[in-house]
């Protein structure tokens, strides 16, 4: 039976039930004091000296070929169950998407990005507004050359934003920080209220 | 799902396989249709962990769109996606602790607040601004709170002065005024608690009872 | 012959010690099995205590032919069964996700822990016959056919618990999903 059944949610209980737990030694040692106090098992004449035990028996030659065919019989079986062992969780199955709920307010404001930058050969402007995708809103080089500006419109409310300059992400030297980046970049931010430019 | 029409039937007619790919086909291409969910490029396990966070917000009627932008802007900067989680799960514990103390605000505010909050405000000193005169908004406050103590200036500090401002009945231009000089006074290489208490002496509004003193060391740094 | 056997043999001749190694190779794995089941360390340390005291007396009825791990896997499950039994009067509280995230610790630096405790809640939501036999099956990563020599229950039927359970897990996010 192939596990294709598992989808991400179930896939990822299982793979986090698979984490080893925290355990404590002195368990273990509690095991160990309860089995000292315990009598030795008494080892028993092992399969193999008790079967060598002298004994007479009769077999018919039929018997002999059922217990032949017996044996075969387990073989298969015993080789059926080694590659039939069901191996690991399923990959790529397509994820479940959840759509969140929460919106911004509708667009009314169109807000203007600048960013001063003589030397750069590319520049556009990440943030909530466009996923951070930087390849969504570049920046357009104005004809004295260090001005870059785009126009963007956008909901009321407070947007997060960075500027990626030939790659390197950076904030707005004329905008409050934010905070809230949490990866070791701090964003700027943007007020917008509604039909007010900033 | 597969688990179900797989275990209905050992051999499934034929009439029922091509009614199974139909299914399937009618599924997948609006799908396809689609842009791809920007999510998806997060492992398995983060993307669900990130999405129940998620679902979680949208339950309680929290932003969730605080919490989506955070896994995006982690995904844009290849973070790994067990710390985008953690980030995720960090900023909705924040908003739950913003909307407990803030009450019913719009979803921008509690954002705003909880930011405060990531900066290193304390819970408590939220608690001012629940009392609000009618569409009075705080996020300029919030905004310019959060950024002094993300620049330097002391937790304590920032969050006494802005709360004795925002009491006074400050706007936002004050607030907004507050901050432009500050942060130009830390430009030109003054010490960010030594701008701070220079700037808010000469604000309208400014705090009165609380006299504050300037920091350790800001003679120093602040007579360059 | 294998390290589990050699130490069985010495512990038959009287090496007690020996047993010691034993509980080190197995009782991690064990202890995953046991907390995963019965959804509380205390049950599972009772359950793995009963599992390796009786796995001691009986290992002179334990023969070579039959994998160590297997043998002591059979009694766990049993012994996870009989403490499960014995505490079913036990109150059970089972949070939602939205309740378990709400409880979140803010610091989050142990990611795994966090996990641990939600995903324990959801395994401790499935019937006991399911939560074992998806235990068994998919945390065990054992075949159905050891499954089947562990808990003396037909392949068949263990392929629906499996299939059931996560049934159960899958409807349980749909509900998520459309609250």
């Amino acid at each position: 039976m192939i596990d294709s059944e598992l989808d991400p949610y179930v896939e990822w209980i299982a793979r986090e039930a698979r984490r080893p737990v925290v355990t404590d030694q002195a368990a273990r040692d509690r095991i160990m004091a309860s089995v000292r106090a315990e009598p030795l098992p008494q080892r028993r004449p092992r399969l193999w000296e008790r079967v060598l035990e002298p004994r007479a028996f009769r077999l018919s030659p039929a018997g002999s070929a059922l217990i032949a065919a017996g044996l075969v019989g387990i073989g298969v079986l015993a080789g059926g169950f080694v590659h039939n062992r069901d191996g690991g969780l399923p990959v790529g199955l397509s994820p479940i998407a959840v759509v969140p709920q929460t919106q911004l307010p509708v667009s009314d404001t169109v807000v203007k990005f600048v960013f001063v930058a003589p030397q750069a050969g590319k520049v556009s402007v990440v943030g909530d507004f466009n996923g951070w995708d930087s390849t969504k809103t570049p920046l357009v080089r104005a004809p004295n050359g260090a001005v870059w500006t785009v126009e963007l419109p956008l909901s009321a409310g407070r947007h997060l934003y960075s500027f990626v300059v030939d790659g390197s992400w950076s904030a707005d030297p004329s905008a409050p920080l934010a905070p809230d980046d949490g990866f070791g970049h701090a964003n700027s931010v943007k007020l917008v209220r509604r039909g007010s430019a900033l | 799902m597969t688990c179900v029409s797989r275990g209905a039937s050992r051999r499934p007619s034929l009439s029922l396989l091509w009614g199974a790919v139909a299914l399937v086909l009618s599924g997948a291409l609006p799908a396809v249709a689609q842009d791809p969910d920007p999510l998806s490029k997060l492992d398995p396990s983060s993307k669900f962990a990130v999405e129940l966070l998620i679902d979680s917000a949208n339950t309680l009627g929290l932003p969730s769109d605080y919490l989506r932008s955070t896994a995006l802007q982690g995904i844009a900067l290849k973070v790994d996606g067990k710390r985008i989680v953690v980030e995720c799960r960090k900023k909705f514990n924040l908003l739950k602790t913003a909307h407990a103390i803030l009450g019913s605000v719009g979803g921008e505010e509690l954002k705003a607040g909880a930011s405060v909050l990531y900066a290193g405000a304390k819970p408590n000193q939220l608690a001012p601004f629940k009392a609000r005169q009618q569409n009075r908004n705080d996020l300029e406050a919030f905004t310019i709170w959060a950024d002094l103590i993300t620049r330097g200036v002391p937790s304590e500090e920032a969050s006494s002065a802005i709360t004795k401002l925002w009491q006074d009945g400050a706007d936002d231009a004050t607030f907004y005024g507050l901050w432009n000089n500050v942060q130009s006074d830390i430009l030109k290489g003054l010490n960010p608690g030594a701008a701070f208490q220079n700037r808010i002496r000469e604000t309208p509004g400014r705090p009165t009872a609380n006299k504050v003193t300037p920091p350790e060391g800001q003679e120093n740094q602040s007579s360059r | 012959m294998s390290d589990d056997a050699a130490d069985v043999q010495r512990v038959l001749a009287g090496d007690v010690d020996a047993y010691a190694a034993l509980v080190d190779r197995y009782y991690d794995r064990c202890a995953r099995f046991a907390i995963r089941m019965l959804g509380n360390r205390d049950d599972a340390e009772d359950a793995l205590q009963a599992t390796f005291l009786r796995a001691y007396r009986a290992l002179n009825r334990y023969q070579e032919r039959d994998r160590f791990s297997a043998w002591l896997y059979r009694i766990l499950v049993n012994q996870c069964r009989s403490v499960a039994a014995r505490r079913s009067h036990r109150e059970r509280v089972f949070v939602r996700e939205e309740a378990l995230l709400l409880n979140a610790p803010d610091r989050t630096p142990n990611w795994s822990g966090e996990d641990e405790e939600f995903v324990q809640r959801v395994l401790n939501e499935l019937d006991p016959l399911l939560r074992e036999a998806f235990l068994l099956k998919h945390i065990e990563e054992m075949s159905y056919e050891e499954m089947s020599a562990l808990t003396g229950v037909g392949v068949s039927a263990l392929k629906m618990r499996v299939k059931r359970a996560c049934d159960r897990l899958r409807e349980r996010w749909e509900r998520i999903k459309n609250d």
